[in-house]
């Protein structure tokens, strides 16, 4: 049977994510749920639909076709939605897309083939990222294995939320990892994320098996994490159980924002807020202060 | 920031000045050929630059080091009657008023051509003498119809040409190309029938040589006058300075670069006062002034800083003359461009990395003074220097779509199949917009400008234009009659064997014509084979005579409306042949879904072969056509995707296409994407653009991209873009140029062109300054897809 699973895009031409130019294949599903979350698509493993309203001209060739009987604002009768995908097929202004849906693994080898030429003239490759790449752990196997054999710079994007020992096999795949660490205080960690950090810090202490360029990303917000104590203890944590790691503070963006929309999901709290360049600049020198080489994907 | 004040000053002037008319050449010149009436045409043509040479007024500007002006403006164009006076008289009252390059010229001036410089022109033009000529059904899509177009070859001079410093005029001076001529005089005769024309050729040339040594004399003189009554000791010095100069070139070799450059200078001038030509290029000028930069820094007589405000200074001399041009030429030309194309960097003849100080000081000096002019190219090879990639990749960052940058190989290949020796075509610089071609070669590389959308049209609307209802080919069957897509694209690819035939006679007709009436005595002393051949290089005086380019505008929109009748007619069967053909009748309107399905068909750029594969099955039959047809010379025609600012006024006479696109917006340019449909990434762009062989287009391939202005802010992004060019040239393509200004300053830049004069952007194939384009051109550059996703 044909290897596959559920994808909310590739993104080719990428180059913060990794070394040179590389494609990201967003891999859906997510054992997370980060409040501030910028690809709520990737909650689930499987196809879903987007309604992208500003583009739709109401010209209702999508509810010509839906056999669900489905109205234009498809938000209003989701439950229905089946996602067999016939409306993303007429609409000619992509405001019913998919947000995650189905490729083989194939597909998305040949998808990567194209790039390849990209990749060997910038020393870039390919990133798994998501959702949790580990969550469809037999797809992201396979792709891993395809994509090393064919010689593929590979760098992955992980919370570290996974079974340390299922996954070990593809981490020592990789060639380039970033985790994240979304903070310190497990009790704020389970109260923003929905889960607890012990399993993911004991994975990341273990990682320093791997022997590869390591990032930790700290995605900054200001209200959640990016006091100076939680900033201190990560930054303590990495030197002290993964040595020789850089640390990346990452702002908060609302890119995202249009897809809560698109889902018809409740937005993140507006509290949540992005640092001034100057509080990063700060925070970064307190990274530094810890013993912690910071890094910056520009 | 221009290197020094001085440099500053002189560009603020260039900046904020509107161009303005001279007559003083055209009067001079028309004189001339009152009194030379019955000679030979090439000694009336050598002797009206004389005259001209003798009589302008010689002005030397405040502060400037390079001397040497067209008229008595500084930023200056003048007239040639002799090529076409008509357009003058026809357009000259609304020149300050016209949309597209307007320029000064006041009531005084045009009363006084109208009464003492056209009448004598009347039925001697070059024009008149090709509208009499060419058959009508030739005249129906050729003149001013914008199906096929050649009015720059028959309304203006040819230009064109690369003067040969390297083998001639740094070599020989042009006292010593005076000399060779009359050691070659020496031993012809004149009772052979062949050896008279030699003997006129070779008395023009040397007629030519002495009008710009009398000229730099002149120059010489005024340098010594104002120098003595010069107070600033410093600026008097250099006045001395520029006379020393003028007394010894452009007469003997240079001795120092600034006498090399002064020299380059005296060359273009010869060029523009002898014929008002677009595309004089500079060619390898890091090549050939390198030597003499690094002997001045070895003999301590030039310091870095020095030598580039000199470059500066050229580079402003470059833009200062304005090519006078028809408002015509100008939608195709627009932005008031000489196409002066410079090449730097690439291999030397011996495959060698040729970069030296001087390429990055070319680059530097662009970055600095910001003048549209030269259009400043580079030659990127497998083994180019990191250094180099990152002083080009920093150009590019700063937003002024310069440099043009070029595949080294794809030029070098190009120029073989053409049929030049190894060596020469591995010197191969640009000429004009994106051509390779080479000193040594005589050729028009920008004969016709071939519109694909007229052939389009005819295939949709029964052979009719579908603005105006005229009927102009009778070969096309009715719509309701075409029973596949195999039918519809093969009408096409015969409407389209129909324009390439007629561009063809246009073609040859007027370099028949050239032949007669506008021999180059001027430009064919820049020549190296013109002085051993004897013969003028309107003649086939060059060592390589390479066929005429035509260019081929809207591939992408074509293959893009092919690709909708295919799948949407013939595929899916959501419409018919009739039905679409409706909806392109009413430009869409009442349409509205058919478009939208339309447009959501695969659109070429985005590395999908459906579409991809379309272009490239159109560009390779327009390849086969052109070569199908020999010129005078016996050298068979070739074929272009590249730019100018053709696809506006192409895309004005079309109506809707299948495509989606609405009656007369911009078809498309070169091998770019059309505006806007590039939604996949510029690598995607790239890669549809790779998948023709570039090297069969050998008058060039064009690809234009914009970049959001963050992807290339940094370092690191600069070396990103850096392995993004070096793919898409691994891929085999020729060129790619990148504007990276924002969507924002550009809508700034419309609303309030007085804060942003100064704005360069990339057009197609050469960049110009963006407050000086018309509001039409101004929208389509806009419109480009900015690519943000890295």
């Amino acid at each position: 049977m044909q290897q596959g699973g559920y994808i909310i895009q590739s993104q080719h031409l990428s180059v913060n994510d990794g070394d040179g130019i590389r494609t990201i294949l967003f891999l859906a599903g997510c054992p997370l749920r980060c409040q501030w979350c910028a690809n709520p698509e990737g909650f689930t493993s499987q196809a879903k639909v987007g309604f992208f309203a500003e583009h739709c001209t109401a010209c209702r060739l999508c509810t010509q076709v839906c056999p669900q009987g489905i109205d234009i604002n498809l938000n209003l009768e989701r439950d229905r939605c089946t996602a067999c995908g016939a409306c993303t097929q007429v609409c000619p202004h992509h405001a019913k897309k998919y947000l995650t849906e189905y490729k083989t693994v194939d597909e998305l080898v040949e998808e990567v083939k194209r790039q390849m030429i990209f990749f060997r003239h910038s020393g870039g490759g390919v990133t798994f990222s998501g959702g949790e790449a580990t969550m469809q752990t037999e797809f992201l196997r396979a792709l891993a294995n395809r994509l090393s054999d064919m010689g593929v710079h590979l760098a992955m994007e992980t919370s570290a939320y996974f079974d340390y020992d299922k996954v070990r096999d593809i981490l020592l795949l990789l060639d380039q990892l970033f985790v994240d660490i979304k903070h310190m205080d497990d009790a704020k960690h389970q109260q923003y994320t929905g889960v607890s950090n012990k399993r993911i810090l004991e994975n990341i202490s273990r990682m320093k098996e791997l022997k590869i360029p390591i990032v930790v990303r700290i995605p900054t917000i200001i209200g959640v994490n990016a006091d100076e104590e939680n900033i201190r203890a990560t930054a303590c944590f990495v030197r002290d159980n993964l040595p020789g790691a850089q640390i990346e503070l990452l702002p908060y963006h609302t890119l995202g924002l249009y897809k809560y929309e698109a889902l018809g999901l409740p937005l993140p709290p507006e509290r949540f807020v992005a640092p001034t360049a100057e509080e990063l600049t700060q925070l970064r020198a307190l990274v530094e202060s810890c013993g912690v080489v910071t890094t910056e994907t520009k | 920031m221009s290197i020094t004040p001085r440099v500053e000053k002189i560009r603020l002037n260039y900046v904020n000045a509107k161009p303005c008319i001279s007559y003083e050449r055209a009067r001079i010149g028309t004189e001339s050929h009152k009194r030379t009436e019955g000679k030979p045409v090439c000694i009336r043509r050598a002797q009206a630059l004389y005259d001209c040479c003798e009589q302008l007024p010689v002005t030397i500007f405040e502060g400037e080091m390079i001397v040497g002006a067209t008229g008595e403006f500084r930023k200056c164009g003048i007239l040639t009657p002799e090529f076409s006076w008509k357009w003058v008289d026809k357009e000259m009252d609304n020149f300050a008023t016209r949309p597209q390059d307007p320029y000064i010229m006041t009531e005084e001036q045009r009363k006084f051509v109208r009464e003492n410089i056209f009448p004598y022109w009347q039925n001697q033009s070059l024009e008149e003498s090709f509208v009499n000529q060419i058959p009508a059904e030739t005249a129906r899509i050729l003149i001013d119809t914008g199906i096929i177009d050649n009015d720059s070859k028959w309304r203006q001079a040819v230009g064109e040409t690369t003067p040969d410093y390297q083998d001639v005029i740094f070599k020989k001076g042009y006292g010593g190309i005076i000399k060779e001529a009359e050691e070659h005089l020496a031993q012809l005769d004149i009772a052979k029938p062949e050896d008279q024309e030699k003997i006129d050729f070779y008395n023009s040339m040397i007629i030519a040589m002495k009008a710009l040594i009398v000229l730099a004399h002149r120059y010489a003189a005024k340098a010594r006058e104002m120098a003595a009554q010069e107070k600033d000791p410093v600026r008097k010095e250099e006045l001395l300075a520029i006379a020393e100069n003028c007394d010894y070139v452009p007469e003997n070799p240079p001795k120092t670069f600034f006498q090399a450059i002064q020299t380059v200078w005296f060359t273009q001038l010869g060029g523009v006062l002898s014929e008002n030509p677009l595309a004089l290029n500079p060619g390898r000028f890091d090549q050939y002034m390198y030597p003499y930069y690094q002997a001045d820094l070895d003999a301590g007589r030039i310091t870095y800083e020095k030598a580039l405000e000199l470059i500066e200074l050229l580079w402003l001399k470059y833009s200062e003359w304005v090519w006078t041009i028809s408002a015509n030429t100008a939608d195709y030309f627009a932005g008031y461009n000489q196409f002066q194309n410079m090449t730097i960097g690439g291999r030397t003849s011996d495959g060698k990395d040729g970069t030296n100080a001087i390429s990055y000081m070319a680059l530097k000096a662009t970055e600095d003074v910001k003048t549209h002019q030269p259009g400043l190219s580079v030659r990127i090879h497998a083994d180019c220097p990191e250094e180099f990639m990152a002083a080009v990749t920093h150009l590019v960052s700063k937003g002024t779509g310069f440099p043009a940058i070029h595949n080294d190989q794809a030029g070098y290949e190009m120029l073989l199949r053409e049929g030049y020796d190894a060596e020469v075509a591995m010197d191969w610089s640009n000429c004009g917009c994106v051509v390779p071609h080479n000193r040594k070669a005589g050729e028009w590389t920008a004969a016709v400008n071939v519109n694909f959308g007229a052939a389009l049209e005819y295939v949709t609307n029964e052979g009719r234009s579908r603005l105006t209802g005229e009927k102009i080919v009778n070969d096309v069957i009715p719509v309701s009659q075409y029973k596949s897509y195999e039918e519809v694209k093969d009408a096409f690819l015969r409407e389209l064997a129909y324009l390439v035939k007629h561009s063809v006679v246009g073609t040859v007709a007027a370099q028949r014509l050239h032949t007669q009436m506008v021999p180059r005595p001027f430009l064919s002393a820049c020549h190296e084979h013109c002085m051993e051949s004897g013969k003028d290089l309107s003649r086939g005086g060059a060592m390589y005579n390479v066929g005429p380019v035509l260019t081929g505008i809207g591939l992408a929109a074509c293959a893009n409306s092919l690709a909708v009748i295919k799948k949407l007619v013939f595929e899916d069967k959501v419409t018919d042949m009739v039905t679409l053909c409706k909806a392109l009748d009413a430009n869409w309107e009442g349409y509205e879904t058919l478009r939208q399905q339309a447009q959501a068909v695969p659109k070429y750029g985005n590395d999908d072969d459906y579409v991809d594969d379309i272009a490239a099955e159109i560009a390779m039959f327009y390849y086969h056509q052109c070569h199908s047809y020999k010129d005078i010379f016996g050298s068979p025609f070739n074929s272009a995707f590249m730019g100018i600012s053709n696809y506006l006024p192409a895309g004005k006479i079309i109506g809707a296409t299948p495509d989606g696109r609405k009656a007369t917006e911009p078809l498309t340019e070169g091998v770019s994407p059309y505006a806007g449909t590039d939604t996949t990434t510029p690598l995607a762009a790239m890669r549809s653009a790779a998948k023709m062989n570039h090297a069969l287009h050998s008058g060039g391939t064009l690809l234009n991209l914009r970049l959001g202005e963050e992807l290339v802010s940094t370092k690191r992004g600069q070396n990103n873009l850096a392995a993004m060019i070096r793919s898409f040239f691994s891929l085999g393509a020729f060129h790619v140029q990148f504007n990276t200004i924002s969507t924002e300053t550009l809508l700034k830049a419309q609303a309030d062109p007085d804060s942003y004069r100064d704005l360069l952007v990339r057009v197609a194939g050469y960049s110009t300054q963006f407050v000086n384009l018309s509001k039409n051109m101004q929208d389509a550059i806009i419109a480009r897809t900015a690519h943000k996703s890295f």
